[in-house]
């Protein structure tokens, strides 16, 4: 694991409280976390623990009731909304569950998509995509609508729209959540080839053991708050998942 | 192009359907409202052109005159061309002309004609044909010559008649020259009379029974003699308007200095004068007034309105009619009503289509909102949103706007290629004709673009304010 000066992303202490149907729910509490340059983590645990809140707070797309989020050392608490938006472009590439292709683009169209809302330059950004699709193997279909590809090929269109912009971080949801078992094994070793590679920092949630075993840190979380944060390798997440059984006992 | 244009475009073909639907209804609104409107322009025009024949913009009678009197009866301004030169020397840009009014019947003796009335209005051909516009107007004949017998030179005959009893005096004058031949006056009648009376046709001579003093009864029979027809546009004015000279008109009606002795003749009258009327110019009925343009013709009747304004603060003492006030006079406020109904029922179908459009896009936003998640995810600040569905709405409008002009414009040629016309008053055609002025056009295509930005920005502002999270997630519940 690389660490190298500053964290990439650090979460100050962040709690989220929802409000359902005049319940109160802490779906996150006093959450601290660090992730560094080139880290590939993962996120684990049962449902309703919190998991894709957290990684939404991550990735600015909520904001948390109380602590901070800091993106590249910037607290993102005292940017306005125009600018989170503009900051969430430039520095977050976003793969969900559902690939969220636009389908009457083009698997070109829709890698260059962040492009364009950044104001980019067309024709870079055409030319930056076909590498893109190259490298996540689906340059082939390039010019086929998105709606005519397997789930497979969809998510490497969405891992390949996440880097357009070469983001500091990735943030995948359930990145094979609709996948079968060997897509899912694909689609890991592509984001695993692509940390690699770009070197490019990556957190994902699953609530697979197997896919999130592909991480090189695992986070566990339960009931909103970071239950084991485990690092090294499989045996290690391995160890750390049987601890957590036996405190929850599961 | 932008990515809020592009994806705009995106979601217009993605919902083809719906919104050429709806691109069509609005159209077709847009059709009639330029089918309507451009007719009415064209009546308007009509009527405008025909009114104005007889008030331009503005007409000043004496203070006990109403509207009916315009038509010929007894008014009288005796500085008529003191006021006239007044209003132009006060009001720069005004045009003004003095005319002498009278009543006729025609046609009685004539076999196997009606007798029919009309109004004679007489003219300053040279004032009164630039304020007017009645020069232009002849279709057949001609205008008025300098060297034309507008006065015959002589007093006509009267006689004074006292009425017996409590009958009222009674005027007669014979309207012929007692000792030698002579030209009979020159008139210019309308198409739609030559059209209906056989006799009255440029070259032919009549003999016209003149009211010129309706309150006190006096009459004049005189000899016309027809040296041109004009056409208005509207035939039932065309048929009762006719013009003199006014200076012929000012020597039946005596409007100068009368000289010559009386003679009495015992039982039946007096004969006044037989030596030739020193006409005075100056003496008229009314003064029709000619404003300047205005800019523009949005507001047809505030302009009226407020020339008639202008005018009666020179002459307090004096009756102002406008023209908008002679409009309603002679059509009623028909042409107002129907252009309030016009807009009336274009304003529903366009509040319809509105509230279409609004309820497509708010259900297209219903479907789109995982991808509206995912776009604010990648960056896209709410401004890009809400123009994506702006722009949907400024593109359905220009095109439903830019159609129904074209749709109107064929429909139009296609009327005036093959000459429609309509049946009117006493036999006549009316022409069913178009006007498209800048206004038309710029309304056409202007009006669906407002209504459709307007009805587009409400979902659009709704989509631009989706929380990224709360769409993402609202999105996969949608799934």
């Amino acid at each position: 694991m690389q660490k190298k000066g500053k964290p990439i992303i650090k979460l100050d202490s962040i709690s989220k409280k929802y409000n359902e149907y005049g319940v109160e729910v802490n779906a996150l509490t006093n959450v601290s976390l660090n992730v560094f340059k080139g880290e590939f983590v993962s996120i684990i645990g049962p449902s309703g623990c919190g998991k894709s809140t957290l990684l939404h707070c991550m990735g600015l797309l909520d904001r948390p009731t109380s602590g901070r989020v800091y993106i590249g050392g910037k607290d993102t608490s005292k940017i306005s909304g125009k600018e989170i938006a503009l900051f969430r472009g430039e520095q977050l590439g976003f793969v969900f569950q559902n690939y969220n292709l636009i389908p009457r683009l083009t698997v070109l169209e829709n890698v260059i998509l962040p492009g364009l809302i950044m104001e980019k330059d067309p024709k870079a950004l055409e030319k930056k995509a076909k590498i893109l699709l190259k490298e996540v193997g689906i340059i082939h279909r390039a010019d086929h609508k998105g709606i005519h590809l397997s789930g497979g090929e969809q998510q490497r269109v969405a891992i390949a729209r996440a880097l357009i912009n070469e983001p500091v971080l990735i943030l995948a949801d359930e990145p094979t959540g609709a996948l079968d078992s060997d897509s899912s094994k694909e689609i890991m070793e592509l984001l695993v080839k692509m940390n690699k590679k770009r070197n490019v920092t990556s957190v994902y949630v699953s609530h697979d053991i197997e896919i999130a075993c592909f991480a090189k840190r695992m986070i566990i979380l339960k009931d909103g708050k970071i239950a084991e944060d485990a690092k090294g390798k499989q045996n290690d997440f391995k160890q750390a998942l049987r601890r957590f059984s036996k405190i929850s006992g599961g | 192009m932008g990515v809020s244009s592009r994806l705009a475009i995106g979601e217009l073909k993605d919902h083809k359907r719906i919104y050429i639907i709806i691109i069509i209804v609005i159209a077709l609104t847009m059709t009639s409202f330029m089918l309507e409107n451009a007719y009415l322009n064209y009546m308007m025009q009509v009527v405008d052109d025909t009114t104005k024949l007889v008030t331009s913009d503005a007409i000043i009678v004496d203070e006990i005159s109403t509207l009916r009197d315009l038509y010929g009866t007894t008014v009288e301004l005796k500085n008529a061309g003191e006021i006239g030169r007044r209003i132009e020397r006060d009001l720069p840009g005004y045009k003004t002309s003095v005319r002498v009014t009278a009543q006729g019947t025609y046609g009685l003796g004539m076999a196997g004609e009606a007798v029919d009335a009309c109004t004679i209005q007489g003219i300053n051909p040279k004032k009164d044909s630039y304020i007017s516009g009645i020069a232009g107007k002849i279709v057949k004949g001609r205008f008025f010559r300098d060297d034309d017998p507008i006065l015959r030179g002589h007093t006509p005959l009267y006689i004074e008649i006292k009425g017996p009893g409590n009958l009222p005096d009674f005027t007669w004058g014979s309207g012929e020259k007692l000792f030698e031949d002579e030209e009979p006056y020159p008139i210019i009648a309308g198409v739609a009379a030559a059209k209906t009376h056989p006799s009255v046709d440029v070259g032919k001579t009549l003999t016209i029974t003149l009211s010129v003093s309706g309150r006190d009864t006096n009459y004049a029979s005189v000899d016309v003699k027809i040296i041109g027809l004009y056409e208005s546009g509207t035939p039932l004015l065309d048929a009762v308007m006719w013009f003199m000279h006014a200076d012929s008109l000012r020597e039946i009606k005596r409007y100068g200095e009368v000289s010559g002795k009386d003679f009495n003749v015992p039982g039946i009258g007096t004969f006044k004068g037989y030596n030739p009327i020193t006409i005075d110019s100056d003496r008229g009925d009314v003064v029709i007034v000619k404003a300047i343009e205005p800019l523009h013709k949005l507001d047809p009747i505030g302009h009226s309105e407020s020339v008639k304004q202008t005018v009666k603060e020179q002459v307090p003492f004096l009756t102002v009619y406008s023209w908008h006030d002679f409009l309603i006079y002679v059509a009623g406020s028909m042409q107002d009503v129907v252009t309030i109904m016009l807009w009336g029922s274009i304003a529903v179908t366009l509040v319809l289509c509105a509230a279409a459009i609004k309820y497509v896009m708010d259900s297209i936003i219903l479907r789109k909102t995982r991808e509206i998640g995912s776009l604010k995810a990648f960056g896209a600040r709410d401004r890009v949103i809400f123009k994506i569905f702006l722009y949907q709405g400024l593109i359905i409008g220009f095109i439903a706007g830019l159609l129904g002009i074209i749709i109107s414009l064929v429909v139009m040629n296609l009327v005036n290629w093959y000459g429609f016309s309509v049946e009117f008053i006493a036999g006549t055609q009316l022409k069913v004709g178009f006007i498209v002025n800048w206004l038309t056009l710029l309304i056409a295509i202007l009006l669906p673009i407002i209504l459709a930005v307007l009805a587009a920005a409400i979902p659009a502002k709704k989509a631009s304010m989706l929380s990224p999270v709360e769409a993402l997630r609202k999105g996969e519940l949608a799934l």
